[in-house]
Parts: structure tokens; sequence; C-alpha cells
């Protein structure tokens, strides 16, 4: 069933629902293509197959386009990908010409329908090129940039740049995420989509379910981080805050992640926390598949704490999740969690496991502070983090560019 | 009597163009060169920004000082400074300029910020619309309000102090055509102190007070 902005409107309020129907109306007809490299699999598919059908309830003529290529182009796009994100990787000439030769061959199918688009929205590395090979485009471009560019390796992002210049602006998550461009870098953050199956609300019988199935005790709290296994969301740290904890009150750990993984690293990460958990009943490592959603959702529902203790981290979407579920964060006090965890509001931000343990037993022992902390993570996420201010921001966006104008008002 | 329009805003922020602070001395020369939108962003709509509701101060100068910088005493410096009481930008920057002077001459060390705290200068697009709601009467205020989103909140009530007549919300500038019966109203409004509200409180307040004058 294609979404629609009426499904919203029980968790985002009618006034922003109102909000987005006015700003839309005014956008009315506009014709607006997305294009990405992927239909299915990862986040940015999944932003794409809400966003396209709400712009479309707003009245704005909004398509999706995907690109098509064949598996050496995406080796090249996966090391553009790396590159970008500061690894060094050696992309050949012959990488760089198969790169552009899909672009060319993607631009003579989709010519036709981005040279006419009012709004052009290229998502992402892959399908950059598509702009120096659409000569007679009317409308404006714009490049979203979905990962961290800010600290790329430098040959990479030098040819990449020369593509990415001739935008007439640009999107970053973060402005950490940024690199100077010379045109207008808009900043528009992450968000969760409250009817995913990752973040909708679940029939008590379904955490029971969840909870014997793992062989949690209901009668004692439980502590749960979700992420993959990666030294940089920190599992062992979680693990000695645990045992901290555990000194003085009978806490239970999750440790949810990904399933199997060709990260050797991953593979790494998982076995010496495997190896800290042994012997230990209460700490649960759970390798689950990849859409295991609803099981995270429930694990994070059945949560007393969610903790999300990364080292280094980009906007932390795994914490706007357990804040969604009411559940106060401790989050590792680095990137995108610094935005969502206030302490004594929302959770705490903390450095080390000790402090994470000295949070985690304020908690604890304040039980009325965790559960109005809790509605006040919910508030904040419905205020600042749904898919509905995402969907805004867009359209303020493409208010904006449409206007030509470089005042920073903009009367519609 | 004409009906009172009722307009909402919403914006956008996107990098100013500077590089980055990581410290009071750049924070100093930033401030120094900055476009007056990156200082109107920083301390004029952080309210309409998706962000926490509840920092100590209003001003994102103020609150990286304390979270960030860790000198408390410059962020109570910054933390009182009130943009309205302000005639220009210029002025505002001025008086934040002499702030940090004074704070650098009396430290020894400059304080500064490990990688990843920096100040980030931003600007914002706003996009101004008409709602095509209309209120007709006084009695029709409250809830008219009370049905407002927080952006028609701050369009009407905290950044009207700056447009035209300076220094007062749009309500009581169109109560004002009411003559003597809403006087009591309008002192209500003008008394709130929204400093320290978010928008949600303060259009829970608005209508407590309209409500309270029997409006």
């Amino acid at each position: 069933m294609e979404k629609s902005l009426l499904m919203y409107e029980a968790c985002a309020g009618t006034a922003a629902i109102r909000q987005l129907r006015m700003l839309g109306e005014k956008l009315s007809g506009r014709r607006v293509v997305h294009v990405n490299s992927t239909r299915e699999g990862g986040g940015v598919a999944e932003i794409l197959s809400w966003m396209v059908p709400l712009m479309r309830d707003l009245g704005l003529d909004a398509s999706w386009e995907v690109i098509r290529g064949a598996g050496d182009f995406y080796s090249v796009t996966k090391s553009i990908h790396n590159g970008l994100q500061g690894f060094p990787v050696n992309i050949s000439q012959k990488g760089w010409a198969t790169y552009h030769a899909v672009n060319r061959a993607n631009a003579e199918a989709l010519r036709p329908t981005l040279e006419d688009a009012d709004i052009v929205v290229i998502h992402d590395p892959q399908p950059a090129a598509l702009l120096q090979l659409c000569g007679g485009r009317r409308g404006k471009w714009v490049w979203r940039a979905h990962i961290d560019i800010s600290h790329p390796y430098l040959p990479v992002w030098k040819t990449l740049r020369t593509i990415v210049k001739g935008y007439d602006a640009s999107i970053f998550s973060m402005p950490q995420f940024a690199l100077p461009l010379p045109h207008p870098q808009y900043l528009v953050a992450p968000s969760i989509d409250p009817l995913s199956e990752k973040n909708r609300d679940l029939p008590p019988e379904e955490l029971d379910a969840v909870r014997a199935g793992f062989g949690l005790d209901p009668s004692r709290p439980l502590l749960v981080q979700v992420s993959r296994f990666d030294r940089f969301k920190d599992p062992i740290g979680v693990i000695e805050a645990y045992r901290l904890v555990k000194k003085v009150q009978p806490v239970q750990l999750v440790l949810a992640g990904g399933g199997a993984t060709d990260d050797p690293e991953g593979e790494e990460v998982l076995r010496e926390v495997m190896d800290a958990a042994a012997g230990d009943p209460d700490i649960h490592v759970l390798l689950l598949p990849p859409d295991a959603h609803r099981t995270i959702n429930a694990l994070q529902r059945v949560a007393d704490v969610v903790i999300q203790k990364s080292l280094r981290e980009g906007f932390g979407l795994t914490v706007t999740e357990g804040l969604w579920k009411g559940k106060p964060v401790i989050g590792g006090d680095t990137g995108g969690i610094r935005r969502q965890v206030v302490d004594y509001h929302t959770g705490f931000l903390v450095n080390t496991p000790e402090g994470a343990a000295h949070r985690i037993r304020f908690l604890l022992y304040h039980r009325e502070k965790m559960r109005s902390m809790g509605e006040k993570a919910r508030e904040f996420v419905r205020e600042n983090f749904l898919l509905t201010r995402h969907l805004r921001e867009y359209l303020i966006l493409f208010h904006s560019i449409l206007s030509g104008s470089s005042e920073p008002r903009i009367y519609v | 009597m004409t009906p009172f329009v009722v307009m909402d805003c919403v914006l956008l922020t996107r990098m100013s163009g500077l590089p980055e602070a990581a410290s009071l001395r750049e924070l100093r020369e930033r401030v120094a060169v900055c476009g007056e939108n990156v200082l109107y962003h920083h301390f004029y709509e952080t309210l309409l920004r998706p962000s926490f509701d509840y920092p100590d101060y209003h001003n994102d100068f103020a609150v990286w000082a304390k979270l960030h910088l860790a000198d408390p005493v410059l962020a109570e410096r910054f933390g009182v400074l009130d943009p309205y009481a302000f005639s220009s930008m210029e002025e505002l920057r001025g008086v934040m300029l002499d702030i940090i002077d004074e704070r650098l001459t009396t430290l020894t060390v400059v304080p500064a910020v490990s990688r990843g705290s920096e100040f980030y200068f931003f600007e914002a697009d706003t996009v101004v619309f008409d709602t095509g709601d209309r209120i007709c009467s006084p009695a029709d205020l409250a809830p008219a309000v009370a049905r407002m989103t927080t952006g028609s909140v701050f369009f009407h009530f905290i950044e009207a102090h700056r447009r035209d007549p300076v220094g007062m919300d749009d309500f009581s500038a169109w109560l004002l055509h009411f003559g003597e019966e809403t006087s009591a109203c309008r002192e209500a409004l003008r008394t709130i102190d929204f400093a320290f509200l978010t928008l949600s409180e303060l259009r829970s307040e608005i209508c407590e007070r309209l409500a309270a004058q029997c409006l």
C-alpha cells in the first residue's frame, strides 16, 4: 500500500501535516525527480520509498529513477564511496571511464525526464555525473550526500568535486559531514519512519514472545544496545559498564547486531564480544538477520535503558529509535548522538564504561525520573526527527531554490 | 475591521561558508566578519530549528561557550544578551565582540575545543506563507492561537518584535484597533517573558493570558 500523509497524522500531529499540505500546495504540479542507484536495500532506498509517495500525496509530480550498471560499475562506485569516507583507494583511469560510461548510458534513457524536471535530486556519488550529461536541463539540480565526506581520500574527492561543484545546491546530514563547495550547502538530518516495522507500536503479546524467545527475565532490568559489531560502537565497553552495574543491580544485557558479514573486522569484534560475554548467562549476544526489524523494535521496547555507547558515530539513528520508544538513552559523547541525548532530559552522554555504569544505575534507581525522561525523549523525536520534518525540509529547499532569491526570507 | 491574517514560517539551515571555530580567538575572528544573517540565525532563529527545546541558553554562542568551550563566565555573558534589545545586528555584533575581547584579556590561556566540538556558523532560508486562516474578532483569538503551529507563534509573537511597530507582537498590534477594551489583554501579552519558554509553552501561555482577560 502506497504511503499517505493521513497515515502519519496520529504520530506527527495535525498541525505538522497541515503545514506540509500548505507547503506542498504551493509546489503543486512541480516535477521532482529523485535519482539513486538501487531500488531496494540501504538507507537511501528506504528514504525514497516513503518520500516519493508522500511528495505525490502533497501534489508534487514526484518520481524516482534508478540508474543501472554492471558489476564493474558498482566496484568503482564502492571504491568512490570508501574513498569519500577517507579510505585510501586506487581508482584507475579505466575505473573512472567505467563510471562515466555508465552515467552516459543512463543519461541517454533518462535525459528527457531529467531535463524537463523542475528539480532533480541526485543521491550520493553513483549518478552524480548525470548533471554534466543533461546540458538542456531547465530545472535546479541538488546533490544529496548521505555519507560523511569531511575527511576524504583526496584523489577521489578531487575528481568527484569537479562533478558536484556544478550543482545548484547540496544537502548534508550534519555540518561535520560537509566539505566546502561553491553553492549553498543545506543541512537535513536523517529521520525515522514511525510506521515502519522497526518503529511501529507492537502488541504486548509480541513483546512477551520476543522476551521469552531470547530467555530474558521480565522481572529484572534489561539494558539493550543495537548496533553492528564494530569497535567504534564499543560493545566491549558496554559489557564493562554492565558488569559494573551488576555489582549492585541484577541486570541483563542484550547486544544485538547484524548477522554474518563479509567484514573481517566485524567477525573479529564479534569473537571478542563472545569471549568477553562467555560464562555469563545474562549477557545475550544476538546475531540477527538484516530483516529482523520487528525483533529489533521489540528488543528496544522491552529494554529499561537503551545504550549506544559509540566512540565515533554518524547521526546515530539507533538512538532516535530508542528515544521514540520512550527510553532514555545512554549515548557516547560523539557525533549526532550529541544532538539527541541531553543530560537529565532525554538520557545521558558518557565517555567511559564507568560513566555509562554510573548513569545506568542512576536511571534504574530513579524510576520515576527514568519514566519522565522517556516521555520527553519520545516528544523530542516527534518534534524533530520523524520523517515529516525531513519532508518539510525538502519542501523548504524546493521553495528556496525555485524562488531564485538570494534573500534568506521567501514569501510564498 | 481588518481580520488578522495568520501566517506560518519554516526554516532550513545551511552552512554559511565560514570555517568553523575551534577556539575563542577563532570565534572572535568569525563573528567580526560573518554576515548579519549568520548572527540573526544564531540569536533569533534557534527556537525554530529542529533541536532540543530546553537548553540553558537560547543563543548558540552561549550554549557553545558552556558545553564545549567550558567557559561558564562567557556563557553567562552571552546568555543574558537579549537580541530584541538591540536596534541593529551591527550593534549586537559590537557587544559580542566587546564581551569576547574583555574575556580574552582576562584569560591566561585562550580556551579551545577538541575536534568534533567546533562552532559551526549557519544561516537559514525561511519560507513564510499565508495559512489561509483569518481571525475576525478578539474573542476568536485564543482558540485560533491554540490551533496555530509553533512557526505561526514564532512569526506573530517573537519575530514580530523586529517589525513595525517595533517591540510589539502582531496580536497586540491587531488588538490595538479594538481600542481600550483590549488594553488589559495587550498588557497581559506584553509581560510574557518568552526568553524562557519553548514555542509550545509560549502558545499555551498566550492562550491562558487571553482567556484570563475573557478574550
